[in-house]
């Protein structure tokens, strides 16, 4: 069976340390994340907590895996509702690169289950999760 | 139509109160797990159900749209388990009733024994008690949604 990996690359017009805050910062990641509160101290091994808004369900968890900011931030990520509480983690990757006076962010979300269901639903939400990020960077 | 959940409830509103409701984020965040209802809510416009995490598990298009009294969306659950069902048909319905309204929610697919009708069996009747408690009351049902969401798509 083939290992599904999500893949996606955009450039936003930002500094590779403001799209780092944007990912990192609860108070930027409610605002394009359907209002989910994106916690942690983003130490490696620390862990992360996706919360939501008062009846959104409980929250999603993760773990910090690479933090060498503002390169590269990988985390794994445990979403609790549903069928997919019952997968295992799976993996988070963002890299921002320079480009130009912005940035180039490419995103890899791996290490799916076979068959995830995970994979399916985030395979048409990333999309609108990383434009939401853009526009909230560049407004 | 051999697949069929209906589900009518009395609610202490307006027509047009209960139309934003359904529609507009701003509820849907408080009422329905959190989801938002992507559209530009046009006939032939495609719409998504989007959760907090980001994930899509349910899309599809508006076929008809009268606000505030009509809406019917082409609606397919987008998860393996569910996908190769295909399209189910939703059907809202609302009317003033009295100083009231009355709220019919029609869920039908063509094949018997639909699990995407038995899922949406399982979640409507919570979405729209809690939609009634928020309009009449301001607060939401305090229902652990992803403890029994769990259990019953793992039942």
């Amino acid at each position: 069976m083939t290992k599904t990996s999500l893949v996606y690359v955009n450039t936003i017009a930002a500094p590779p340390e403001k799209v780092w805050q944007g990912l990192t910062d609860p108070a930027f990641t409610e605002r394009y994340w359907y209002g989910t509160r994106v916690e942690s101290d983003w130490k490696v091994g620390s862990p992360i907590t996706f919360v939501k808004g008062p009846g959104m369900g409980a929250p999603d968890t993760g773990t910090v895996l690479v933090a060498d900011r503002p390169r590269t931030l990988s985390f794994s990520w445990h979403i609790a509702w549903g069928e997919m509480a019952k997968e295992k983690d799976s993996r988070v990757t963002f890299t921002i690169e320079p480009d130009g006076t912005g940035s180039k962010l490419t995103l890899v979300h791996d290490e799916f289950e076979d068959g995830s269901t995970a994979a399916e639903a985030l395979k048409n939400g990333w999309p609108g999760i990383l434009i939401g990020l853009k526009k909230t960077l560049e407004s | 139509m051999s697949s069929k959940f209906v589900y009518v409830t009395y609610i202490r509103t307006t027509p047009a109160k209960l139309w934003d409701a359904l529609l507009k984020p701003e509820f849907t965040h408080r009422y329905f797990f959190g989801v938002t209802m992507q559209s530009d809510w046009k006939v032939g416009a495609p719409w998504k159900m989007i959760h907090p995490d980001g994930s899509i598990t349910d899309t599809g298009e508006v076929l008809e749209i009268d606000p505030p009294k009509r809406l019917v969306l082409k609606w397919k659950n987008e998860l393996p388990s569910m996908k190769h069902e295909g399209y189910t048909l939703c059907t809202f319905e609302i009317s003033a009733y009295g100083g009231q309204t009355k709220l019919q929610v029609v869920h039908e697919a063509e094949m018997d024994n639909s699990k995407t009708i038995a899922a949406v069996s399982g979640g409507w009747p919570q979405i729209l008690s809690s939609l009634k408690t928020l309009l009449e009351t301001g607060e939401i049902l305090d229902l652990d949604i992803s403890q029994d969401r769990a259990g019953r798509r793992s039942a």
